[in-house]
């Protein structure tokens, strides 16, 4: 008898294989074009990415949803082949519901972390074969300790406790070092930030990476396109909206020189 | 010893009665649509008897819990399998019913030289309207039955009547979770009385008949009466509530009330025993 409420064993059972890996010319390799990042704000943590997706020098979308909401206290950004990541999100997704319904208990927030790093392991051929690298970042919030939790994983499933920040993606140099700067020197330490004040901040890093990255999209005005913000606190994962956004964007991140 | 069709047929008949007689200790279960969706409650004994199945089914359940359990689990992996392959808003309870787990009570039931099934099983599934809620209950033989606004489960058919019957003369047109949840355990309270006399009655049939036997097919009684009952039996049981709520936030409907919920909604005569 295999482990007790394990979904995708269930699945395995019936088949399913995850990121088989398929035959790719070599030296095609495919990036990580996106920003995404993670810090602890005074409230929780906060989650953002940009929304383009990219397919070599081409846009192919703009409007790409990359921090999923996978139960009502844990969220996956993504960078990498969104093909192989969207699929990561329905099963932790499914995985995770199911445990809760046939264990009648929450799966622990170290149970949801393991169950990130083994699909991320079971993905290595297919990251290898570079057909299905995904590296995302996963945060939420242990109920049981009562405290905001960030990781973040290589393409091999290892798993590192981004302690205050995690970043991820093409773009995600130019703001780690900006990330650091903040957090070390800036004005206060990221984990006081009052949740404003972590949003703006949000939006200057996005910013920040969209200058200077070109498969990151910023912030569009002229189509009111804002990146996707999610909160996570002890009340649940939240989504930012737009018109949240608008304002902050308009009054503290854009400089008129 | 069953391949000739007479003995087959004595054998079906046989399993009848063994089963029905398993009932007997059950707890009523009732599931009633009200203004944000679908109560189900039940007055249970240790295990519990009302679970999630998927975003927007619940299981409420009666007899055996080993056997529950089993087909638990097979209704989570159907829905969970096909809400993967899928997508969620394929899975439907009423395919669940009559192409998963029906059939398979239906098998266990008839393969005599085996142990059936001893379950009585109710579905309740949150339309994204009201008016695609859907009420499922599954007999221990496999036959099973789609209702809107209101489904029971009990220990025998006659029970099962009179509790249905109380409901569908009580509901007005529409109810607040709180009144859902009066009129429900009201509703238990008939099923688990008209047991109790079921049982006296056949107690007085096996004794000489005396004067004033034969009450049995007395009036309903008052809904003080009826409350009265379930407070006279709560103390040593818990009362079990569970809601599909169409307003709640993300993809799971389902939430079980937790005490804090159950002090704030009871009928008054009921708090106090549940604060205990």
């Amino acid at each position: 008898m295999g482990m007790q409420g394990d979904f995708l064993q269930l699945l395995k059972e019936q088949g399913y294989i995850l990121g088989a890996p398929t035959a790719v010319g070599a030296g095609h390799a495919l990036t990580n074009a996106t920003t995404i990042l993670a810090f602890k704000y005074r409230d929780g943590v906060l989650v953002a990415g940009d929304r383009r997706a990219t397919a070599g020098n081409m846009v192919m979308y703009d409007r790409t949803d990359k921090v999923l909401e996978i139960d009502r206290y844990s969220v996956m950004a993504i960078a990498g082949v969104p093909a192989t990541a969207y699929e990561m999100v329905r099963v932790l997704e499914h995985s995770f519901k199911y445990y809760r319904r046939t264990q009648l208990q929450e799966l622990s927030f170290d149970g949801k972390l393991r169950a990130v790093s083994k699909l991320l392991k079971d993905n290595v051929p297919a990251a290898l074969a570079g057909t299905g690298a995904v590296v995302p970042v996963f945060a939420g919030y242990d109920v049981d300790q009562g405290s905001a939790k960030i990781y973040f994983y290589d393409i091999l499933g290892a798993e590192f406790e981004g302690v205050e920040y995690a970043v991820s993606g093409s773009g995600s140099p130019t703001i780690r070092g900006i990330l650091h700067y903040l957090n070390t020197w800036g004005e206060q330490p990221l984990n006081t930030l009052p949740e404003e004040q972590a949003m703006v901040q949000a939006l200057r890093l996005l910013t920040s990476a969209a200058e200077f990255d070109s498969a990151t999209g910023g912030v569009n005005r002229e189509a009111s396109l804002y990146p996707v913000i999610k909160l996570i606190t002890e009340a649940g994962v939240q989504t930012v909206q737009d018109a949240t956004l608008k304002p902050l964007y308009e009054s503290q991140v854009v400089r008129y020189v | 010893m069953y391949e000739e069709p007479y003995r087959w047929v004595e054998a079906v008949g046989n399993r009848r009665q063994y089963l029905d007689e398993q009932f007997k200790q059950g707890s009523p279960v009732v599931a009633l649509t009200y203004d944000g969706g679908i109560l189900l409650t039940t007055v249970s004994k240790g295990t519990p008897k009302l679970y999630e199945i998927y975003d927007r089914l619940a299981l409420g359940g009666m007899g055996h819990p080993t056997d529950l359990e089993k087909l638990r689990f097979s209704l989570l992996e159907m829905a969970h399998v096909e809400g993967f392959n899928r997508s969620p808003s394929d899975v439907t309870g009423s395919r669940l019913v009559k192409y998963g787990i029906a059939p398979i009570i239906k098998q266990a039931f008839e393969e005599v030289y085996k142990a059936p099934f001893i379950v009585r099983i109710l579905v309740a599934e949150l339309g994204v309207k009201p008016e695609k809620d859907a009420l499922l209950t599954i007999n221990y033989d496999g036959t099973f039955e789609e209702t809107i606004g209101c489904a029971v489960l009990a220990a025998t058919p006659a029970a099962q009547t009179k509790m249905t019957a109380y409901l569908k003369e009580q509901t007005p047109a529409t109810l607040s979770l709180e009144q859902a949840l009066d009129l429900a355990l009201r509703a238990w309270a008939i099923g688990s009385l008209a047991h109790q006399q079921e049982e006296s009655d056949q107690r007085a049939e096996a004794e000489p008949p005396t004067s004033g036997a034969g009450s049995s097919a007395a009036a309903i009684p008052s809904a003080d009466v009826l409350m009265a009952h379930v407070r006279g039996i709560v103390g040593a049981r818990t009362i079990e509530c569970a809601v599909l709520e169409r307003q709640a936030p993300g993809t799971s409907k389902y939430r079980s009330l937790k005490q804090a919920d159950l002090s704030r909604l009871l009928p008054k005569v009921l708090q106090s025993v549940v604060a205990n």
